[in-house]
């Protein structure tokens, strides 16, 4: 497989997140580093203003702050485990994870580049009231609490998210969302990321 | 905290990640689940309540909320420990404690009257389930079972454990599977093993029991079947049967079917608890339909509110709480999250007679009834040595220390 292969697909994060603890190990966030410099660290991949450009590679900006806090400590301590988080993270206090949360939340979440398929996108709105998305990440799918942003998210970052809880390779997710997406199709899930992406 | 564990899991879990990408059809939740929301009438956006991975101030915790019967107090005991859950003793005086999502084990050392909680494991999958016996900890992660041996001379570096994963033979789906364990008066490991679904047939040789087991895995026997998902039990003092918390079915309707305080009645061990098709008092469950649904089943000692969560039950044996108080059950209940007017969020006592329990409240008002809102989530009970009773608030990562002392006696 070519390398460009390799880059494009779902094994992505996987390869760059073995990457980015290759080039931080050491030099990883250290305790003194400021805040603004940290945000920028993880804008390397979610994008500067936490807008993802990176194909997998979620946008993070705009999600609710309890979401992004819950999900920045279950990382440090490797109960959600995606290599590169895990080692970026470590070592760092409960405070510097509700700063970079604090960070990211308020800024303005805009919609990838990826092309939108409005035949999908029109069959992802009529699974999304059945489904019942709307009852935990609100009607706009703008999230709350502990339920993240879906509107304007990565299309193949949606894709990849909701196989993994289908598939049960969400490590230390509750059950909640596997319960949800239990036997849906390929085809049903991508009309669904295709529909959140559009809102 | 371990970092020795922590590489060590991680090292692990990449296993599993590439296991699970190799044969992905092992899910945490039943796709055989029978839920028929819309036939419940219930509002259809209630949702799990969060739960805080971070710590809550000393000064926001809701102390000045509890209220408890004449005589008795409530203080803070410790605090700082995110999601704290289970409570046990080591011999040398060290709480450890489980948590659920947040995957931490922590240690609590009590340093001249105070306390110090540390992060003694983490990176684990729900490690609800802990036992101490002989110097060792046992830590069930819903199918992962671990032991560290001596770890009270090792809180700063408890090294790697004994896996006894294979020898337990757990089931791995996440799905009501967050462990209770305690051992018995027999010396066995008692463990329960949840139904991976809200409603579902369930295969009764894996789901939906209590099993009991040798220390090291071996001599497995099933004790009960057919209970949802019990997450806490205690041995009643005198008769030496074992009394456990259940919950019952969500998406049935906000008053029921309610939870339940069950018995294994003396020569009743292997008994039919009725999940999924006979609920409570003898409820047939509205989704999942066969004749006589409640035959055979054996119906609890007393049901314990609608959706109100009974997690820990302690029969309190101490010295320090009035004689009425004596073999009482505490059962902690975290409270409602599939009810649009909540309920629970309290400790409440039972009081045991036979194969029967009669309820009463005990410590209240974390319910805010007016404004439909909790203020903390009682989840599990210790009793200490001086008979004080200790209840772990999942909500604020808190342990709140109850006493007694005669009401008109010298206060210092």
């Amino acid at each position: 497989m070519e390398l460009k292969q390799v880059l494009q697909s779902w094994w992505r994060p996987l390869v760059l997140g073995l990457a980015a603890a290759v080039l931080l190990e050491g030099a990883t966030f250290a305790q003194t580093m400021p805040i603004a410099e940290r945000a920028k660290l993880c804008g390397a991949c979610h994008g500067e203003d936490g807008n993802s450009r990176m194909p997998n590679i979620p946008s993070i900006a705009g999600q609710p702050e309890f979401f992004l806090v819950h999900q920045l400590i279950l990382f440090r301590e490797g109960v959600r485990k995606v290599p590169g988080m895990n080692e970026l993270l470590n070592g760092l206090k409960d405070d510097d994870l509700i700063a970079l949360a604090k960070h990211f939340t308020v800024l303005a979440p805009k919609s990838s580049e990826e092309k939108l398929d409005l035949a999908l996108v029109k069959r992802g709105e009529a699974l999304v009231e059945p489904m019942r998305c709307a009852s935990c990440h609100l009607p706009g799918l703008e999230g709350q609490e502990q339920m993240p942003r879906l509107a304007k998210q990565r299309i193949d970052y949606l894709i990849h998210s909701l196989k993994q809880f289908r598939d049960n390779r969400r490590s230390g997710a509750d059950t909640l969302m596997s319960a949800v997406v239990i036997g849906v199709s390929d085809d049903d899930i991508a009309a669904l990321a295709h529909y959140a992406a559009s809102r | 905290m371990s970092r020795t564990m922590f590489r060590v899991l991680t090292a692990a879990s990449v296993a599993t990640a590439l296991a699970f990408a190799a044969n992905a059809q092992q899910v945490g939740f039943s796709p055989l689940d029978r839920t028929d929301q819309k036939k419940s009438k219930q509002d259809l956006n209630l949702k799990g309540h969060p739960t805080p991975s971070t710590m809550t101030p000393v000064d926001k915790l809701p102390l000045d909320k509890l209220s408890l019967p004449a005589g008795f107090k409530a203080e803070v005991w410790s605090h700082g420990h995110p999601g704290a859950r289970t409570m046990v003793m080591g011999s040398k005086g060290t709480i450890f404690m489980g948590t659920r999502v947040l995957g931490r084990v922590y240690a609590i050392t009590d340093r001249g009257g105070k306390r110090e909680a540390k992060v003694l494991l983490q990176g684990l999958t729900q490690p609800n389930g802990l036992a101490f016996r002989d110097g060792s900890l046992y830590v069930f992660a819903i199918h992962q079972v671990f032991r560290f041996d001596n770890i009270e001379d090792k809180l700063d570096n408890p090294g790697e454990p004994v896996d006894l994963t294979k020898a337990f033979n757990l089931p791995d789906t996440v799905h009501h599977n967050w462990k209770y364990v305690a051992f018995g008066p027999d010396g066995k490991l008692y463990v329960q093993v949840g139904a991976n679904c809200n409603v579902c047939e369930i295969n009764n040789a894996t789901h939906g029991q209590i099993r009991r087991y040798n220390a090291d895995g071996t001599g497995m026997e099933i004790i009960a079947r057919g209970v949802r998902n019990t997450v806490g039990f205690d041995w009643h003092p005198q008769t030496g049967e074992l009394w456990f918390t259940d919950h019952g079915r969500d998406w049935a309707g906000n008053d029921g079917p309610e939870d339940e305080l069950n018995v294994i009645a003396k020569g009743n061990e292997g008994a039919f608890f009725g999940f999924p098709y006979c609920h409570a008092n003898g409820v047939p469950d509205p989704d999942i339909r066969i004749p006589n649904a409640c035959a055979g089943v054996t119906l609890p000692a007393a049901t314990t509110g609608p959706h109100a969560a009974g997690l820990g039950i302690k029969f309190y044996t101490g010295s320090m709480f009035p004689k009425e108080y004596q073999n009482v059950a505490f059962i902690a209940r975290r409270g409602s999250w599939n009810r649009e007017q909540k309920f629970g969020y309290d400790v409440i006592t039972a009081r045991t007679d036979g194969a029967k329990a009669t309820l009463a409240p005990f410590m209240t008002g974390l319910l805010d009834e007016k404004a439909n809102a909790f203020h903390g989530r009682p989840t599990y009970l210790f009793q200490m040595a001086d008979g004080s009773l200790l209840v772990s608030d999942e909500q604020n990562g808190a342990i709140y220390r109850i006493s007694y002392s005669t009401p008109g006696a010298t206060k210092k």
